[in-house]
């Protein structure tokens, strides 16, 4: 038997919780998976096809919040706790393992899955070699439609910068970098508030959930980012190409 | 002044004895997990295109020669959860008509592609002018010599024209309509054509064409037949792009030629139904290959293809026909 249980739209967020996200940053992010959930319960048409997940970071990765339905009964909203270092790599090889794992699991399960989107979130710069994050994200990302080699289910990837975050790392995390359907990062503005700017990012990762809810009922493929000018304060948008940050 | 107090009973009716007036229930169809989305959805009116309605329903004998009709046929299309949560109008549509001589059956089912906010009059064109244009074809053309090609085509140039006109009146500017790209992204359907033979040997011959995801299948014994390759088979992630006029694939597709007997289907449908039905061998099919084992009344009809399945809610149309 063959035949689609439904067509689904996974959304993972992956935070730093390095030691300097203490604080309020901390709470700041914790609030914005409360509030996804706030707004899933507001859209029935979404909240039927968004599948939430959450990996936290530091030396190593974990998954905190399985990718899951958020308003199904038994599901508990994680609680990010900070603890030492900032491995990009850990993020994004767990990150790699579960998007598999996931979309495996769906298409088992008879589902249809929607490109899915990455959410990454930092404060700082990454304390591994940028050899080796560079080659966990071109393991995320790579795919060779032609031989099929790398990774077919590739992510859209829109990081997230606040305070220490480097723009050009953050900038080289951007997937896909260039293209029709390219992607930007959102980054903090220089003496903003650093809680304040994890508030604005929620509001982009919501608008981003709601707009992509639009854009399948308008025939499109999946992720839509907010325009510029309905960006919330704190935080402005960049491409890959940009070279000026405010 | 001062009315007179008006005296109102108070004491509880009789027993009642006598049997209740009406009979009859409605519950909604369901296949599986019906989402949350059909009991929270809270349906909001367009307020643009006020005057389309949210269901075109038929429910008719086609091919009537004395006593003894055809076929029964049902269409139902239907706006979709979706764009009822979004206040969007639907953009499905069909059309059918049977030629002057009664010797055909001529059908359309179009999906008018969401991208496009008036892609509905897009579905309207193509169906009822490209009905009508197969009618005119069929005055002194044999079905299997229809040049299909050029008919979608023709077809193509009409809802491009009419199109550009439209957005014209409308306030888009002649530089944002220039090409049939640009017109296209603003208007665009599917559509799926159907000559049914209605009378001699070649009685429930189908000659069928499409253009984009709109599909064909023949229900018989029980099973559903796909007439063509099945959207997204094998893709790794979900794609919803789809072809549709006026811009024609640079590859035409074949003309599908089936045949449909007493006892069996012709379902045409877009993929709002097309979707969930999948491969046709999974729960969805059981479920309307069990209630339309016979031709239902129009609004069960109707009631079938609005079945609930989590995240399916797009516009929904089908039209069936049953040779008696």
């Amino acid at each position: 038997m063959s035949e689609t249980r439904g067509t689904l739209l996974p959304f993972y967020l992956v935070v730093d919780v390095s030691y300097s996200m203490s604080g309020s940053k901390i709470d700041a992010a914790n609030d914005m998976i409360v509030r996804v959930q706030d707004e899933l319960a507001k859209n029935p048409i979404l909240a039927d096809k968004v599948r939430f997940s959450v990996i936290d970071f530091s030396d190593d990765a974990r998954v905190l919040l399985p990718l899951c339905d958020l308003l199904e009964r038994g599901v508990t909203v994680p609680r990010l706790t900070v603890r030492a270092g900032t491995s990009f790599a850990a993020a994004l090889r767990v990150l790699r393992t579960e998007i598999e794992t996931n979309v495996k699991q769906l298409k088992g399960d008879s589902f249809k899955v929607h490109r899915p989107v990455v959410f990454f979130l930092s404060d700082g710069m990454p304390t591994d070699p940028d050899a080796d994050w560079q080659a966990a994200f071109r393991d995320l990302t790579h795919y060779d439609p032609a031989t099929g080699s790398g990774f077919r289910t590739r992510p859209n990837v829109v990081p997230c910068g606040v305070d220490d975050a480097d723009p050009r790392v953050m900038q080289q995390l951007i997937f896909p970098a260039t293209g029709e359907k390219q992607m930007r990062m959102y980054l903090m503005d220089r003496g903003e508030d650093a809680a304040n700017a994890i508030g604005s990012i929620a509001q982009v990762l919501i608008s981003s959930i709601l707009s992509s809810g639009v854009s399948i009922a308008a025939g499109g493929s999946g992720i839509m980012l907010p325009a510029a000018a309905e960006l919330p304060g704190g935080v402005h948008e960049y491409t890959a190409d940009d070279q000026d940050f405010v | 002044m001062e009315a007179e107090p008006r005296i109102v009973s108070t004491d509880l009716p009789q027993e009642r004895s006598e049997v209740a007036s009406w009979t009859g229930c409605f519950e909604p169809f369901a296949v599986g997990d019906p989402g949350r989305a059909p009991d929270r959805v809270i349906s909001k009116l367009n307020t643009r295109f006020w005057y389309r309605p949210e269901l075109a329903l038929d429910a008719v004998m086609v091919g009537q020669e004395g006593e003894s009709p055809f076929a029964a046929l049902r269409a139902a299309s239907i706006r979709g959860l979706s764009h009822r949560h979004y206040g969007e109008v639907r953009q499905d549509e069909y059309a059918f008509r049977v030629t002057p001589d009664n010797r055909y059956l001529v059908v359309c089912v179009a999906d008018g592609v969401s991208a496009g906010k008036w892609s509905h009059l897009a579905a309207l064109w193509g169906s009822r002018g490209g009905v009508d244009d197969l009618c005119r074809i069929l005055r002194d053309t044999e079905p299997e010599d229809i040049d299909w090609p050029r008919f979608v085509g023709e077809v193509a140039a009409q809802v491009e024209q009419a199109g550009r006109d439209h957005l014209l009146r409308h306030g888009v500017l002649p530089e944002d309509v220039g090409t049939t790209r640009q017109v296209a992204g603003q208007l665009a359907t599917t559509v799926l054509y159907a000559v049914v033979c209605l009378s001699g040997s070649a009685a429930g011959q189908a000659h069928v064409y499409g253009i984009g995801d709109t599909s064909v299948w023949v229900l018989a014994d029980g099973h559903w037949h796909p007439r063509q390759p099945i959207k997204n088979d094998g893709a790794e992630v979900y794609s919803s792009s789809v072809t549709a006029l006026p811009l024609l694939p640079r590859e035409l597709p074949p003309v599908i030629r089936t045949r449909v007997a007493p006892g069996q289907v012709l379902v045409l449908m877009t993929d709002g139904v097309g979707d969930p039905l999948g491969d046709g061998t999974g729960s969805v099919a059981e479920f309307l290959a069990d209630r339309w084992c016979l031709p239902p009344s129009g609004l069960e009809f109707a009631a079938q293809v609005d079945f609930r399945r989590s995240t399916f809610d797009d516009d929904r149309t089908v039209v069936a026909l049953w040779p008696l």
